[in-house]
């Protein structure tokens, strides 16, 4: 390996160490060497699996970008073209602010979401198995019952949101077909989705943090808020880099919402669309296959440059044993 | 454990179970195609022709196989590109460019008496010369209003004496702000909307040589701005956010709008809604400089790499036949393409005076398209609305979209 | 603390889960409706009751059919993951072999495009196959996971070493102690991601709708999704059977979510 692929070896394979009692990560070291046959053959099934069905495809796409295509196959290599026409479209930049400021609020929901599992977690709470189902619903919903309900919900003119304002004498604005709000509606929906997912996750945190360290800090004088933020978050920090890593990962893909809460017709669609959303387009609608690959491929290095970003600087704050 | 192993031995019988029933069960000298369609209220009407093909054709079965619309396209690409689509499936105009033009379809030289249906129709389907697809259906717009609105306001009914002004001015006295209602919906809808006004003030969408935008004449612009105008100076339609957030045919059904230009297709919705009994009818639309309206209609295609090329295209043919036009008649779902079969259509829901869809046919128009519609028809998509909603000055929008759409057909 | 001073806490949850089970109120509201009452604007609250819609399902649909190969779909993948993702996550938590790092980076990446990319080329794969309409094309590509992986890899390496020592010592090599030893202790970390992935099969629609043609072979999401016509949908009828679709994994969820918590605090926490 080289000295960058150690590096990063190490820094992955670190990363879920948060969840490593007393005693250190796997104790790997230990491990003599001539278990390698045998590593590579447990991870052949998923391994190969992923080659032929998910790395070919990724492997084909980078080709792909290179080339343009016919509208049902036949291709031409062209380059670099793809790629320069990437870098001067202005929808391209757009689409990618979009997507980042989609992604920035969604991930303002993680806070809610821990306290959210906070309050589950309060002892004696009667019911806290009936509130753990009806916050993990929205995961279970019909994608298409979630699009109608909040729709209506948003609906400029008789939907449930603007009839609340309007009790308080603010007149709302049309939420999904006004490009100044959109993205923010979407991001509440968005939100919304992930909120009881993440809360199971930090739940399960939260159990594991022994009840007496609560106790001692309450005989040292601390208040609850202040157990939460010397105690509560530090201890739960690697379920928070776990969320934060898989919320960035999927929010910057977002595709899903748009295309089943805007319609081709909405006025504020052009300006306000993910970088996803740019992949479709040019995949399925204009038959531009080569750039769509492309766009992907872009997306692809950014989401993996965040990500291995994340993995480095947890050694900052986030606190293993 | 245990449970572990029944679980497995589950799942393998069930793998080996259904990979017995893959394929397309072809026994014998037996052969079944595949017919690809995507609406799922016609597939009834669909496999009654699938019926009384196999009648005639007794060794040659047909399966209809049902896309949602909405994924019916992408699907259809990546089973060309994968090299397995049905024998026979549904195309549209817009779309028949691209396939046609890229060898996927089969060419139909069949025997079929192409007189039998509008030739505007006929003319789609037809690639450089020859005959891709016989005429399946067809839909023109009309001018829907509710009667009770009418009624309330004390105007007249539409009829076949209206024109821009007539119709502008009822709008007017059909708009009261206080209540939420407006006289007319004005989205920016090609085929419902601007396209027929377009034609009516003589100008084109695509020259006939399809290499050159209609957006730069004056008279197309002229058919915009009837409905920029509606919006905008008579106020008589909601905004466009307005249309957006809420579909125009929801606003029309719940009363709030008193008219609306719609196609042939919304009768069977209307008839099936409950609330709308005996509220609702339909007129020709109104004429501008002179009549006309666009008409559209789908074609039953042939797959060019399909296995059984010659009961593929016996298929399609018979898709065209007069029997097979009656069957969809009898449905009501849509307005069969064969000539003398429309009647049953009309019918069907007395209700209407669905008449008014055919009295059109005399003056309707193709549907503009070209190689790759697609290329340029999300521009007007994308343009046009910033002129409908009063942003931008509709000659500068215009000129915008021919430049973009002049790009567009160069590249083709 | 005593019960009567938790109201705030009941409060704000409540509040919170009432906004979350309003899609449920609404599909069934929707569900008994009209189809007049569907497409009112404003949305009619006392519906029409028309309980016949649930009917209509199973005549729109061959709803037991789709329902068995959805049934079928998920337990072959959830199955199939179960057994792949542990051994491979094992791997990469516990043994140690070259490229470990780099190889678990290229697993990973595979999160990192959006899904509609793997569509045309898995079509191609599984057309050439011959397994169009076939229960093979839906559960086989679903049987690998990227996620999964990741998962339990993160749950082998919050178990304690000395077990693993003690077997290593007695000479046992690495499939072995996986099998009787870490397996067994696996047990919540699996049911985790058994839930997980019988969630996301269940819902699955893209895949299903483009690799069947004929409604017998599609799963219940796809087979709802042709429900909408192409300028008609009666949104009752569609919403009755999404809920109908949606009833046993909400079973499997409150049966399973107290072994749920417990499974993820192994992964994602300390």
């Amino acid at each position: 390996m080289t000295a960058t692929e150690s590096r990063v070896a190490d820094a992955v394979t670190r990363a879920p160490g948060w969840l490593a009692r007393l005693g250190g990560s796997g104790g790997a070291g230990r491990r003599p060497r001539g278990d390698w046959p045998w590593a590579y053959l447990m991870i052949a099934p998923t391994g190969l699996g992923l080659a032929v069905f998910y790395l070919w495809p990724v492997v084909q796409t980078v080709y792909f970008s290179f080339t343009e295509w016919g509208a049902f196959g036949g291709h031409t290599w062209v380059g670099f073209a793809n790629y320069t026409t990437l870098f001067q479209d202005p929808a391209v930049g757009q689409a990618l602010r979009n997507t980042f400021v989609y992604s920035g609020l969604v991930l303002l929901g993680v806070p809610l979401s821990i306290v959210l599992a906070v309050l589950l977690n309060t002892p004696k709470l009667r019911g806290v198995s009936v509130y753990r189902t009806l916050y993990f619903l929205p995961v279970v919903t019909m994608p298409a019952a979630v699009a109608m309900l909040w729709r209506w919900i948003y609906n400029g003119d008789y939907g449930l949101l603007n009839y609340g304002l309007s009790l308080f004498g603010v007149d709302g604005p049309y939420w999904v077909s006004d490009g100044r709000v959109v993205l923010y509606a979407m991001a509440v929906v968005g939100v919304w989705t992930l909120i009881g997912y993440n809360a199971v996750i930090f739940l399960a945190g939260l159990q594991g943090i022994p009840q007496h360290y609560y106790e001692a800090a309450a005989i040292d004088g601390a208040g609850r808020v202040r157990q939460f933020f010397s105690i509560t978050l530090p201890l739960l920090s690697p379920s928070i880099f776990f969320v934060t890593v898989l919320t960035v990962i999927g929010s910057l893909q977002m595709f899903d919402l748009i295309y089943m809460m805007m319609d081709r017709g909405n006025p504020a669609l052009t300006d306000n669309r993910t970088i996803v959303y740019l992949f479709y387009e040019a995949a399925f609608v204009d038959n531009r296959r080569g750039y769509a690959a492309c766009i992907a491929v872009v997306l692809l290095a950014v989401i993996l440059t965040l990500t291995v970003v994340q993995f480095r600087l947890q050694k900052k704050w986030v606190h293993y044993e | 454990m245990l449970r572990r192993r029944v679980l497995a031995g589950l799942f393998t019988a069930a793998l080996l179970a259904t990979a017995g029933c893959s394929g397309s069960g072809d026994s014998g000298g037996d052969v079944t195609l595949t017919y690809g369609v995507w609406d799922k209220n016609q597939v009834p009407a669909m496999e009654k022709i699938a019926t009384e093909f196999t009648k005639a054709h007794p060794t040659v079965k047909v399966k209809v196989e049902l896309t949602p619309n909405k994924e019916y396209w992408t699907k259809l690409q990546t089973a060309v590109t994968g090299g397995s689509a049905p024998d026979v499936f549904w195309m549209n105009a817009p779309r028949f460019g691209l396939y046609a033009s890229s060898g996927v379809l089969a060419p139909m030289d069949s025997k079929a008496d192409l007189s039998k249906y509008p030739k505007s129709l006929v003319d789609t389907y037809n690639w450089q010369g020859r005959q891709y697809a016989l005429p399946k259906d067809f839909d023109t717009i009309g001018l829907w209003y509710n009667k009770a609105l009418f009624d309330a306001a004390g105007v007249k009914y539409p009829d076949e004496t209206w024109t821009w002004e007539t119709l502008t001015e009822a709008a007017k006295k059909l708009t009261d702000p206080a209540k939420g209602q407006f006289g007319i919906a004005a989205p920016a809808y090609s085929q419902e909307n601007y396209y027929n006004t377009i034609f009516q003030s003589g100008g084109t969408v695509v020259s006939a040589d399809r290499k050159k935008s209609g957006y730069e004449d004056p008279a197309t612009v002229k058919g915009l701005q009837f409905w920029v105008d509606l919006i905008n100076r008579h106020k008589v339609s909601p905004t466009v956010k307005q249309m957006s957030d809420t579909e125009p045919t929801q606003l029309f059904t719940s009363g709030k709008v008193a008219m609306m230009y719609g196609g042939s297709w919304e009768a069977v919705g209307f008839a099936k809604d409950d609330a709308l009994k005996g509220k609702i009818d339909v007129a020709v639309l109104p004429r501008g400089d002179k009549r006309a309206v666009v008409i559209h209609g789908l074609g039953n295609v042939v797959y060019a790499k399909s296995k059984h090329p010659k009961e593929a295209l016996e298929f399609a043919t018979f898709l065209g036949s007069e029997q097979a036009h009656r069957i969809q008649a009898e449905t009501g779902t849509v307005i069969p393409a064969y000539e003398g079969t429309q009647a049953t259509w009309v019918g069907a829901m007395p209700q209407y005076q669905l008449k008014a869809f055919l009295d059109e046919l005399p003056y309707a128009v193709a549907y503009p398209i070209s190689k790759n519609t697609a290329g340029w028809a999300d521009q007007e998509r994308k343009l046009l609305p910033l002129a409908w909603d009063g942003s931008r000055d509709l000659p500068g929008v215009a000129k915008e979209l021919a430049t973009a759409m002049n790009a567009a057909l160069a590249k083709e | 603390m005593s019960r009567s001073r938790l109201w705030p806490v009941h409060l704000v949850l409540a509040i919170g889960a009432a906004a979350m089970v309003a899609p449920f109120f609404w599909e069934f509201l929707t569900s008994v409706q009209s189809f007049g009452e569907s497409t009112r604007i404003p949305p009619t609250f006392v519906p029409s009751w028309e309980w016949s819609n649930y009917g209509r399902v199973f005549d729109s649909l061959p709803f037991g059919r789709q329902f068995l190969n959805t049934v079928l779909m998920t337990a072959g993948r959830t199955l199939a993951q179960l057994v792949f993702c542990a051994l491979a996550g094992y791997a990469f938590a516990r043994l140690r072999f070259p490229g470990r790092g780099a190889l678990f980076v290229v697993f990973l990446s595979v999160l990192m495009v959006p899904s509609q990319l793997f569509l045309i080329p898995q079509y191609q794969i599984v057309s050439s196959l011959g397994w169009l309409n076939t229960l093979a094309a839906l559960i086989v590509p679903g049987m690998f996971s990227a996620f999964g992986t990741f998962l339990l890899r993160q749950f082998f390496l919050g178990l304690p070493n000395d077990i693993e020592e003690a077997a290593r010592i007695d000479g046992a090599n690495p499939l072995r102690i996986f099998w009787h030893v870490m397996l067994p202790l696996a047990r919540p970390g699996l049911l985790a991601l058994g839930i997980l992935t019988v969630l996301w099969s269940w819902n699955d629609l893209m895949w299903p709708l483009v690799v069947n043609t004929s409604p017998e072979s599609m799963t219940l999401s796809a087979g709802l999704a042709t429900l909408q016509g192409e300028h008609l949908t009666e949104y009752p009828v569609l919403m009755a059977g999404s809920l109908m679709a949606t009833l046993p994994v909400i079973v499997i969820f409150v049966v399973a979510q107290k072994h749920l918590i417990q499974g993820i605090a192994f992964t994602g926490s300390k």
